[in-house]
């Protein structure tokens, strides 16, 4: 069930009807109904993988209790390791198998042994199948440094495990944000539920208007780039910067929405990354929530920054690349990590990394200045850039693509593939990002205007956009939910 | 909760109305004319009405419309008499031609092209050989005075009744229902763009569910072979009459059974294909958001009846 289907709407408000009447009184039957919605959901795509969901949930409940209760320290290590055995096997199995397959046959054809691959099987990628495991994995981790106790609440854990806002593309959890949540009793709050409403407008909003609507600009451009001059092929690349960035982040803002209906708060995944003005500050701002598991269950686990420098720089290398790895089993992805890592190295060796942590473009001021804008712009071209790798569908197309910027180096005009005006995508583009620019200091109150009539108008503007840009023949599921 | 469900019912009609007013200021959807069924039992427009047909989000192909005092939509109106030399094209939405300028037709770049003809075009969006045979046969007064017929012709398409009876599905829409549900601007953007496919489609499911109708697999009706649609090509040729000395099928050859080609050359039916200039154009002819013929394509069509025309006139 996608978030921007006919579905959903019919499934939200019933669920969320039931969960404030029917069910208000009682924690665990608001508990029950999630897990039920959350199954149902989630079975939409594929009842089958429903085991997968409920396999992974009774092994980190399980290793929880046992981290938990274990006296010695090799012990609760063990346990620990099960948990991560389990997941990273599970997702191994599903995600990656058939990637080390094709890699070893790749390789040994190196040395002039052509093997057959029949060890490649026809397995299907579960939904969701990265998020939800590290979301588990992250309750072990949590029980393991002692940051939560565990939960003996099976219930409340399952839940934990499987609500739908952020079961199939995040934001990432950690259970010491949701469980307690989940577990104590929530009551109805008028403005949450406002704020959830706005959120989910506004999600819908970048993911219609915006990522669907350059789709096909992007989807034409990366198909033929070997047709196309430089101009096109740089439009193509800014257009998928802005296409993943409205869709994923369109995504978390509807999941983080919809869990505010419920009263439940998830953390947010996205701070307006594309107005950072260095790498380290763009990390802080994009996809928080696998950027933060990985700087607290990897980074600081190796070490972090506290080591030596070539250790430091080895470890920034170690979390880029694996996050790249869990982007997809495809080197697309590994190379993408490794140009993100080559560019952080030297903004958190110059110890500019955090240099912006608490704050953002132009401060209090209306207008920022020429030398913020330029930052902001330099960190955005080397960010489209390394999207390159990320859209491509292999390296060789990946350099193919850049070696023809460089050698068709010149402008002519792009003709929509289905005859639309480009211009309106321009200006689409361009006010889209004097709006983000407003209300870049809150992520989550993305229409903040106290007039009652100004916000009227926006949702009727955001709406009346999300008809403009509706295109009826684009593939309209989210990026990130075939990682 | 109260106040939630309060503020939902005042908002949601407000912003409805606000995107109402936003589409009809910026004209983003069609005019419907009024179709209906003339005294003779023809199905057409209502004569007399113009309007802008619009193509596609945010306007992307309007065109203008007139429907004139024959009920189609067409620059001039139809006086045949002996001493002009006239041609008819009948057909469905290609010659109807509401993705075009009324004032650019296939039938003006004919005139264009040959001085002193007048050209006559009947089309009407969804006619088929039934449509087209009924059409000719009622107005039989007016078609004795046209010197050359063009009727269009898609095998597949065309030839699936062998009779012409008044589509139900098609006069529906003009019931009172429609009508009303038309003049809210909103409603017929969002089902031009498409967003109400998938509540129809979910709608249709739950209905065939309801009648244990499984809609994917079309019924033993809707499956036609080749040999039905040779003796309904018979059966209505005989019940409407043709004129073979003036009567020419507009079709393309190669998306036509070679077999019925081969029939319609033994027993002398003239047919012009066009699928040999279309398909060598360099150029598309067809609308990039739509599958009727652009203004090139119109063109080449223009040309190719042109060229018939001059060397049979």
């Amino acid at each position: 069930m996608l978030f921007n289907s006919l579905e959903y709407f019919i499934f939200l408000p019933v669920v969320f009807f039931l969960y404030w009447t029917v069910f208000k009184k009682h924690l665990k039957a608001q508990n029950a109904l999630i897990l039920l919605a959350s199954y149902i959901f989630y079975g939409m795509w594929d009842w089958r993988f429903l085991s997968l969901i409920l396999l992974s949930t009774v092994v980190d409940y399980t290793t929880g209790l046992n981290i938990y209760a274990s006296q010695g320290f090799k012990t609760r290590k063990l346990w620990l390791w099960a948990s991560i055995t389990f997941n990273i096997g599970l997702l191994g199995f599903f995600k990656y198998y058939n990637f080390f397959v094709d890699s070893w046959i790749d390789l040994t054809s190196v040395f002039g042994y052509h093997l057959k691959s029949t060890w490649t099987l026809k397995v299907i990628l579960p939904v969701g199948i990265s998020f939800y495991t590290f979301q588990t994995m992250s309750y072990s981790f949590d029980v393991y440094y002692r940051k939560i106790k565990p939960t003996k609440d099976f219930l409340a854990f399952a839940t934990y495990v499987s609500f739908f806002p952020q079961l199939v593309a995040g934001p990432i959890e950690r259970a010491s944000n949701l469980l307690p949540q989940i577990a104590k009793k929530r009551n109805f709050k008028y403005n949450q539920i406002v704020e959830g409403l706005k959120l989910i407008l506004w999600g819908l909003f970048k993911k219609v208007a915006l990522a669907d609507a350059v789709a096909p600009i992007v989807d034409d451009v990366f198909a033929n780039y070997s047709s196309y001059p430089a101009s096109t092929l740089i439009l193509g690349v800014i257009m998928f910067s802005f296409q993943i960035y409205c869709d994923f982040s369109g995504y978390s803002d509807i999941a983080i929405g919809s869990a505010k209906l419920f009263g439940i708060e998830l953390m947010s995944n996205f701070k307006f990354p594309y107005f950072s003005r260095n790498i380290g500050e763009f990390w802080q701002r994009w996809h928080i929530s696998l950027s933060t598991w990985f700087k607290s269950y990897l980074y600081i686990p190796l070490g972090g920054s506290r080591v030596a420098t070539s250790k430091v720089i080895r470890n920034v290398f170690i979390i880029f690349i694996v996050s790249g790895f869990w982007h997809g089993a495809n080197w697309t992805f590994i190379f993408w990590g490794g140009l993100h890592a080559a560019a952080f190295t030297p903004v958190l060796l110059l110890k500019r990394n955090r240099a912006y942590k608490n704050s953002t473009i132009g401060g209090d001021t209306f207008f920022t200045t020429l030398k913020e804008i330029t930052a902001a712009l330099v960190t955005f071209s080397v960010v489209s850039f390394s999207w390159i790798f990320f859209r491509s569908n292999s390296l060789r197309d990946s350099f193919q693509f850049i070696n023809r910027i460089f050698e068709q180096f010149y402008f002519e005009p792009y003709f929509h593939v289905k005859g639309y005006r480009m211009i309106d995508y321009y200006i689409l583009i361009i006010v889209f990002i004097l709006y983000e620019f407003r209300i870049r200091k809150d992520e989550r109150n993305p229409i903040p205007f106290k007039s009652k009539y100004v916000r009227f108008i926006t949702y009727t503007i955001l709406i009346f956009m999300m008809l403009l840009f509706y295109d009826d023949n684009t593939d309209r599921s989210f990026i990130y939910f075939q990682f | 909760m109260k106040k939630i469900i309060i503020k939902l019912i005042i908002y949601i009609p407000l912003v409805l109305l606000g995107l109402e007013i936003l589409i009809r200021t910026f004209n983003l959807t069609k005019d419907y004319p009024i179709r209906y069924v003339d005294e003779m039992g023809v199905e057409k427009w209502l004569p007399n009405q113009h309007g802008v047909s619009v193509t596609g989000i945010r306007r992307q192909n309007a065109s203008e419309f007139r429907i004139n005092n024959s009920g189609f939509n067409s620059y001039r109106e139809y006086t045949p008499s002996k001493e002009t030399f006239e041609i008819a094209l009948v057909g469905d939405s290609f010659i109807e031609g509401f993705h075009q300028n009324y004032y650019n037709s296939i039938g003006k770049k004919i005139e264009n092209k040959l001085n002193g003809i007048q050209v006559y075009e009947y089309g009407y969006a969804g006619y088929d050989l039934a449509d087209e045979l009924h059409l000719i046969h009622q107005y039989q007064d007016a078609f004795n005075l046209i010197d050359l017929v063009f009727i269009s012709l898609e095998f597949e398409t065309d030839l699936t009744r062998p009779n012409y009876t008044i589509l139900g599905e098609r006069m529906k829409l003009e019931s009172p229902l429609y009508k009303a549900l038309r003049q809210c601007k909103l409603l017929v953007y969002m089902q031009t763009i498409g967003i109400l496919d998938a509540p129809k489609s979910l709608f249709s499911k739950a209905l065939s569910q309801d009648k244990n109708i499984n809609i994917d697999h079309p019924s033993e009706e809707e499956t036609h072979s080749n040999l039905e649609y040779f003796e309904n090509f018979k059966k209505l040729v005989n019940t409407y009459g043709f004129d073979k000395t003036r009567y020419i099928f507009l079709l393309d050859a190669e998306i036509t059974p070679e077999a019925f080609l081969k029939y319609l050359k033994n027993n002398e039916f003239k047919y012009v294909d066009f699928s040999e200039i279309l398909n060598n154009s360099k150029s598309s002819t067809t609308l990039l958001y739509d599958m009727h013929w652009n203004d090139h394509g119109r063109e080449l069509i223009a040309k190719l009846i042109s060229f018939y025309i001059t060397e049979n006139k």
